[in-house]
């Protein structure tokens, strides 16, 4: 029964998640994945191990993701992901409910990142330049559908700051709001909208100055 | 009647910044008009096209084992020191009888300290050897006299002891100036601490010695 309702509570917040105009039809939707939420983190509260995995069938694949175009490679990924689902357990009596559920788990991720990257520039006492240039290939297959710009798109997604990546990799990749990457990050929703611009207009002017990117963008001044 | 404003490149930012499904499709009519903002257009979207396809997926099967074992292992550690506890109270029937009999006994002595001190004006001799200030004051007192007394003694034996002639004598002037040594030594140090009984006992049995001392010069024919 938890299942059945955290699936109708996931698809809805991948509905609730994508970028799209406000949809009036769908706010009966994003209600039920609230109620949903909130059941599953009263149940993961509880030490429901079955919520918990509700919770990774639901989350892992966008958390796993993100931690992967964050770190760069799956075995990292993999660790920041289970010290995210760690940290949940042991934080989850503090949670008090004052943002989502998904969102609180999101933020610790995010953080779990961060975090192991910091860990391993301070192991390998490796500058972060150099860290992104030995991260030159993923692990992961590539995806069925694949966009010829996605290679060159990557490359220089590592060369923005951790914040505009963050919100990048957040809207344009795993399809969240602006309202829920404030949440998750600790900005405004109006911060978070002028940070992926700043990110697609520095990627835009990568992306112009790599002759291999394919693509046939002119310059920022040529226009 | 206010007259909107038509879009044109300059509104091009603030579209790509705010991406409202209203300027967004100004921008979109716009852009079939002029090729420089129908590319950045493009561009732009181009890039959320390749975003699209950055999302990662591959199978991770050991991975929920993993964090599900990391949970057990956590809730071990914690029912760890819980359970030590437990492991030494007795059975689980007498456990109940066990905790209130702790628990009258830390109320009973916790009473009959609280009693002892306040009875006792709050003060507590720390340390057996040493007397309380009225109890040095009547100690001093009584060796004042005994001393006063063994001097009158000393004053008799005197004049045997400087014409001491025999060698049991001249033990006895020895012995007697060994004493008075160490009668000073024990004074001295009662100065530092004048509530020491034990150095109190030493010089007490220095003058009962002193005072025998002087008893048999003075039976010495």
């Amino acid at each position: 029964m938890l299942l059945e309702g955290t699936l109708r509570w996931q698809n809805a917040t991948q509905e609730f998640c994508l970028p799209r105009p406000d949809d009036p039809a769908a706010e009966h939707v994003r209600a039920d994945a609230r109620v949903e939420d909130a059941r599953l983190a009263e149940a993961c509260r509880a030490g429901s191990l079955e919520a918990y995995e509700t919770l990774y069938q639901t989350q892992s694949a966008r958390m796993k993701s993100i931690a992967m175009n964050l770190l760069g490679n799956a075995h990292d990924a993999e660790d920041a992901v289970q010290e995210t689902f760690l940290k949940i357990h042991r934080g989850i009596r503090h949670f008090k409910g004052q943002s989502a559920f998904s969102t609180w788990t999101y933020r610790i991720l995010m953080n779990s990142c961060y975090d192991l990257r910091r860990r391993r520039i301070r192991r390998q006492e490796t500058p972060e330049q150099d860290l992104v240039a030995k991260e030159e290939t993923f692990e992961a297959p590539a995806p069925m559908n694949d966009h010829p710009l996605r290679l060159a798109l990557e490359k220089c997604v590592k060369q923005l700051t951790p914040h505009l990546r963050s919100v990048f990799l957040l809207y344009e990749v795993e399809g969240f709001k602006h309202s829920e990457i404030g949440a998750i990050l600790g900005v405004s929703e109006m911060a978070s909208k002028n940070a992926l611009y700043q990110a697609k207009r520095r990627l835009r002017e990568m992306l112009a100055r790599q002759p291999e990117s394919g693509t046939r963008a002119a310059a920022p001044g040529e226009m | 009647m206010r007259e909107e404003k038509k879009f044109d490149c300059s509104h091009l930012e603030q579209a790509l910044r705010d991406e409202t499904p209203e300027l967004m499709a100004e921008l979109s009519r716009h852009a079939k008009e002029c090729a420089a903002c129908r590319e950045e257009l493009r561009l732009w979207q181009e890039i959320s096209a390749a975003a699209r396809t950055m999302h990662k997926d591959w199978p991770t099967p050991a991975l929920w084992p993993a964090i599900a074992r990391s949970f057990e292992a956590e809730a071990a550690r914690s029912r760890g020191v819980w359970q030590r506890i437990q492991e030494l109270l007795p059975a689980p029937a007498l456990r109940w009888q066990t905790v209130f009999a702790a628990l009258a006994l830390v109320i009973v002595s916790g009473t009959g300290a609280w009693l002892l001190l306040h009875r006792s004006g709050g003060m507590v001799p720390d340390n057996q050897h040493l007397l309380t200030d009225q109890a040095v004051q009547q100690v001093e007192q009584a060796e004042q006299n005994y001393v006063q007394s063994i001097e009158k003694l000393a004053q008799l034996a005197q004049p045997k002891l400087a014409a001491a002639s025999t060698p049991l004598m001249v033990n006895y002037r020895e012995k007697l100036d060994l004493l008075d040594a160490a009668i000073s030594d024990c004074r001295s140090n009662l100065e530092k601490n004048r509530a020491n009984a034990y150095l109190r006992r030493e010089l007490l049995s220095f003058y009962q010695e002193k005072q025998k001392t002087l008893e048999q010069v003075l039976q010495e024919n």
